[in-house]
């Protein structure tokens, strides 16, 4: 029975392992779309065992894995962003010659954020970060051809190195202060002793938050983000701007809405200085952007800022926040990053700003989603960012944090600057290319994600009442230990 | 039958509509946003019909679950305050469309659309029941408004709509957090987390949390009104729109700022408007000084128009920031008027640039000789415009000022200064234009076609009606209105023969109020 537990992450690695010799199928069709079939439909398989275990609580692996509510959601926001991730790289140039090596990668990524979502102990939580950085530097470095993405590949890879050790310092001071690595273990020993002025713990805080901070591309743990995001293959930046970030974000979840939520004094002025400084840093920085790649991985540090926003209040209301927000900002970033992947493909330096000039008008389907994307990173009603920005600022405005709410709200507003620019020259801008020449085929597959992501920014937002009562749902099985 | 929201519906379908007409069907296109605007006036005009002149509390509420767990729901209704808004909204937006259909822009698909888009916005926002949808409906129809500024504006489009957007946010993302504030707080004080504006009309915030709720929502107003030194979109935007939306953000959004006051500013924040009346009531007069003298000064007419427009929303901020009965309601059928006149004279500064290709005033002139009709009806409308007695402005500038004058006799003496300036630009606008030397081509080419009737006898036949019976709009309002001022009357402590309140507020402690139980229930007048 407690193995049941385990099959998301279980299914998830082994379909890694069968996409991977996927690759070595015999015929060309089977080798080149064999892999992301079979990998597609492991990612289902997965979720739909997910979503049966939902509601349930149960702890596998001897404490090291727990299925529950949190888990579940976050499974789900991982392998859809997996799936879309794959489907956006249908004939992409990257994975061509190298298909099963590709989506098993992806996959494996996957596996490693499915384990982090689930994590009952500490050492789970480093061991899931680890297998999703693993795979994401090897997929920065994909193309092979481009210094750029070589160059891309070998920054995260020091960066994250540098990242993960500050996490796993921190980690070890945690389990020095209270003698566990089980999460569960670690909040009773806190609860039980008075460890407000135990400096162990502090370091241990502020270690974790670096890395993680690193991870989640926080300022001023931000530096590697510009670059890796605009070298590595496109899907693969929105990949990593989504799940990798929501991964981080369900890791700080695990640790500071859990076990430390009652020492929240600790680290909140941490968190929301974190916050602060991401906010200021992503928005301004991005103001001057003319990659949209660029461009998209400053918002992305902005927008963990205010993801950090609802940590920092460090209540179940702003756990439920930062749910709804990740799944609204997971579907707005895609949207984004889909339509600059179709771009790329249409036109040389299709990542560039200039190449949406007049593109609403050549396009009027791609340029409604690229501006509702837009428009609900921006945060304006009654798109999901909005609802997301709402909850946020609620939260925190409960816990009397009238600064960070402040500060999110002047940062939306910098926030326009880039977001309404990308919408201007959208419908504005001049006719770029008249006879777009398609360098790669556009897909289906890609078109048909670009379309899902859209109508889910607009879903999320008419559906926010049953979508918060799951996050509601799963952001109180944080507590329930 | 949910009126209502059918109301905010048929111009969101019509918006939509506009997706299924094929390219190049012109015909179709104007047909349809004909269609869903002339239905909207007419639906709105039902619900007037059907509107209890003297229940001052809501009325046609309408209720739906949105995600109510976190407070947001679908709260719409109107008041005797908001129904005129909203029949000025659906009338100008019909004339509008009226207008667009005579003279049809570059994609009129999009243009029509964008419109109609900024129509629900607007009644969406004078109906709003809750804060939330309040923000909603605020942005809501910010968005079309940017891209008709930026896809159909004039050379410096780009820079006039991003402006107008980020002045705007910046002051309506701060009245989020007061809107979220405002719930948490009220939480806080009477255990019911809510967005209600009816519920949380009644919570007693200490004064320093009105005043600093308060706060972040006067940014926003002002801001949107706009009062100086807030007004720093607006030259851009005047001066690159087409000249429809600039018609419909004088005429229509500028009101949008005014309502805020009225309906969360005076009635959720009374001791917050206390401490802010007289700053309001400065920057109020400032912008009646300022507005009227930049007005003057202007070379082109559609800039002097806008900045007469400047003072005469000053002079409505004035009628709310006195808090006194009287001057708010004159403030509600000033609104209204402005709202006529600022758009027929629009439509005048529209019909003769099109005519005669030119803007700046030194271009022009002489008109009369040939176009007796466009010279009489813009005589009408410039008369409308200056306040003159007898003109519909003048029963609600005169409301506004005797309010003013009761408490604070010389902030009404500056604002006459605004009265004599709008006689100065105003007849210098109808002079360098009509009469004087021939200039700007033949003068009978500006004579009035059809299509120019269409679009302003409805709006001079409407400021003629106001001007000989303004009891019509001022006997619907005035229960409404009361009950608005009323909890800020009590805050600044007027003597309670002024406060004509049926339902009182409960503003303070219940002991605090010893006065309050003694005054008469009735009607302003």
């Amino acid at each position: 029975m407690n193995t049941l537990a385990a099959t998301p992450p279980l299914i998830v690695a082994g379909t890694a392992v069968l996409a991977l010799l996927a690759g070595l199928l015999p015929t060309r069709w089977a080798h080149r779309e064999g892999p992301t079939i079979i990998a597609i439909v492991g990612l289902l398989a997965a979720a739909v065992m997910s979503i049966v275990l939902w509601g349930n609580r149960i702890v596998a692996l001897g404490g090291g894995y727990r299925i529950d509510r949190l888990g579940v959601l976050f499974n789900l926001i991982f392998i859809g962003c997996a799936i879309a991730t794959l489907l956006l790289s249908v004939h992409e140039s990257a994975g061509v010659d190298r298909r099963g090596e590709y989506a098993a990668l992806v996959v494996t990524a996957t596996a490693g954020m499915v384990l982090v979502a689930g994590a009952g102990d500490l050492i789970t939580i480093f061991l899931g970060i680890e297998i999703l950085s693993v795979a994401l530097y090897v997929l920065c470095a994909l193309e092979l051809w481009r210094e750029r993405s070589l160059e891309s590949g070998l920054k995260y890879l020091i960066v994250g190195a540098v990242g993960s050790s500050f996490l796993l310092y921190g980690l070890a001071f945690l389990f020095g202060t209270t003698g566990s690595t089980n999460l569960s273990t670690i909040g009773s020993r806190l609860t039980e002793a008075s460890f407000n002025t135990e400096p162990l713990l502090w370091i241990a805080v502020t270690l974790i938050i670096v890395g993680l901070g690193f991870k989640a591309s926080a300022a001023p743990f931000h530096m590697w983000t510009p670059d890796v995001y605009e070298g590595a293959p496109t899907p693969i930046t929105a990949f990593m701007a989504t799940a990798t970030k929501a991964a981080a974000f369900v890791a700080f979840l695990r640790i500071f809405a859990a076990p430390l939520i009652d020492l929240v004094h600790t680290w909140q002025i941490a968190i929301g200085a974190v916050a602060v400084a991401s906010i200021v840093v992503g928005n301004i920085a991005a103001l001057v952007q003319t990659n949209l790649k660029r461009m998209l991985a400053y918002s992305s540090i902005a927008q963990a800022g205010y993801l950090l926003i609802g940590v920092a209040a460090g209540t179940i209301q702003g756990a439920q926040a930062v749910l709804f927000y990740l799944l609204a900002y997971a579907v707005m970033t895609m949207a984004a990053f889909a339509v600059v992947i179709i771009r790329e493909r249409e036109v040389d330096d299709g990542e560039q700003l200039t190449a949406l000039s007049g593109y609403g008008r050549a396009r009027p389907v791609l340029g409604g989603i690229m501006t509702l994307a837009m428009l609900s990173l921006a945060g304006f009603p009654p798109l999901s960012g909005f609802i997301g920005k709402f909850l946020l600022f609620g939260a925190a405005a409960e816990q009397h944090l009238w600064w960070l709410a402040v500060v999110g709200a002047l940062g939306s507003v910098v926030s326009l600057g880039y977001y309404l620019r990308v919408v201007g020259v959208l419908w504005f801008g001049a006719d770029s290319d008249p006879q777009p020449r398609k360098l790669l085929e556009v897909s289906s597959p890609a078109i048909l994600t670009t379309a899902a992501c859209g109508v889910a920014i607009l879903g999320f937002a008419v559906f926010a009442g049953p979508l918060l009562t799951v996050c509601q749902q799963a952001a109180m099985s944080l507590l329930s230990a | 039958m949910p009126w209502m929201t059918i109301l905010i519906l048929i111009p969101f379908f019509g918006s939509l509509s506009m997706c299924i007409v094929p390219v190049g069907g012109l015909f179709q296109a104007r047909l349809q946003a004909a269609l869903a605007g002339g239905l909207t006036l007419v639906m709105s005009l039902i619900m007037l019909g059907n509107f209890h002149r003297d229940f001052p509390g809501p009325q046609f509420v309408e209720h739906a679950g949105w995600a109510t767990q976190v407070g947001l729901d679908w709260t719409v209704w109107v008041d005797g305050i908001s129904i005129w808004l909203i029949i000025l909204t659906t009338g100008l937006f019909a004339v509008a469309i009226a207008y667009l259909c005579f003279r049809t822009p570059e994609r009129p698909r999009a243009f029509l659309a964008l419109i109609l888009l900024a129509e629900v916005g607007l009644i969406g926002l004078f109906s709003a029941g809750n804060l939330i949808l309040f923000y909603v409906f605020w942005e809501l129809m910010l968005i079309p408004f940017y891209f008709l500024i930026g896809m159909w504006g004039g050379a410096g489009r780009q820079l006039a709509s991003i402006k107008f957007v980020i002045y705007t946010m910046f002051g309506s993302l701060l009245m989020l957090i007061s809107i979220v504030s405002t719930a948490v707080i009220a939480h806080g004080i009477t255990g019911v987390y809510t967005f209600d504006i009816v519920a949380l009309r009644n919570v007693a915030y200490t004064r320093p949390e009105s005043i600093w709720l308060l706060s972040g929502f006067l940014l926003a107003f002002l801001i949107k009104l706009p009062l100086w030194p807030f007004h720093g979109w607006m030259p851009n935007a005047y001066r690159e729109s087409p000249i429809v939306v600039v018609g419909l953000l004088a005429a229509v959004v500028s009101k949008a700022g005014v309502y805020g006051l009225l309906r969360i500013g005076l009635p959720l924040f009374p001791r917050g408007m206390e401490y802010f009346q007289y700053p309001i009531m400065l920057l109020a007069l400032v912008s009646i000084v300022y507005g009227s003298l930049v007005a003057w000064r202007q070379p082109t007419m559609r800039m002097l128009v806008g900045y007469s427009s400047l003072a005469h929303v000053g002079f409505i901020a004035l009628g709310i920031a006195a808090i006194d009965a009287q001057a708010a309601q004159g403030a509600v059928l000033q609104m209204v008027n402005h709202g006529v006149v600022v758009a027929a004279a629009f439509a005048i500064v529209g019909i003769i640039s099109a005519r005669t290709g030119k803007e700046d005033m030194d271009d022009i002139g002489g008109l009369a000789s040939g176009a007796p009709w466009l010279a009489g009806l813009f005589l009408v409308v410039a008369m409308a415009s200056l306040t003159i007695p007898g003109s519909n402005s003048f029963a609600g500038e005169f409301f506004i000022l005797a309010g003013v004058f009761r408490h604070d006799w010389w902030a009404a003496s500056i604002a006459m200064i605004g009265v004599i300036y709008a006689a100065v630009y105003m007849l210098r606008l109808y002079q360098s234009s009509m009469n004087g030397p021939l200039r700007g081509g033949d003068p009978h080419r500006a004579e009035l076609k059809v299509r120019d009737v269409v679009v302003l006898v409805p709006l001079i036949s409407v400021m003629l009606f106001i001007a000989l019976w303004p009891q019509v709009l001022v006997g619907a309002s005035s229960a409404a209105v009361d009950n608005a001022v009323a909890p800020a009357q009590v805050a600044v402590g007027r003597p309670p023969s002024e406060i004509h309140a049926l339902v009182l507020p409960n503003l303070l402690p219940a002991t605090a109020l010893p006065s309050a139980t003694s005054t008469t229930g009735g009607a302003a007048q």
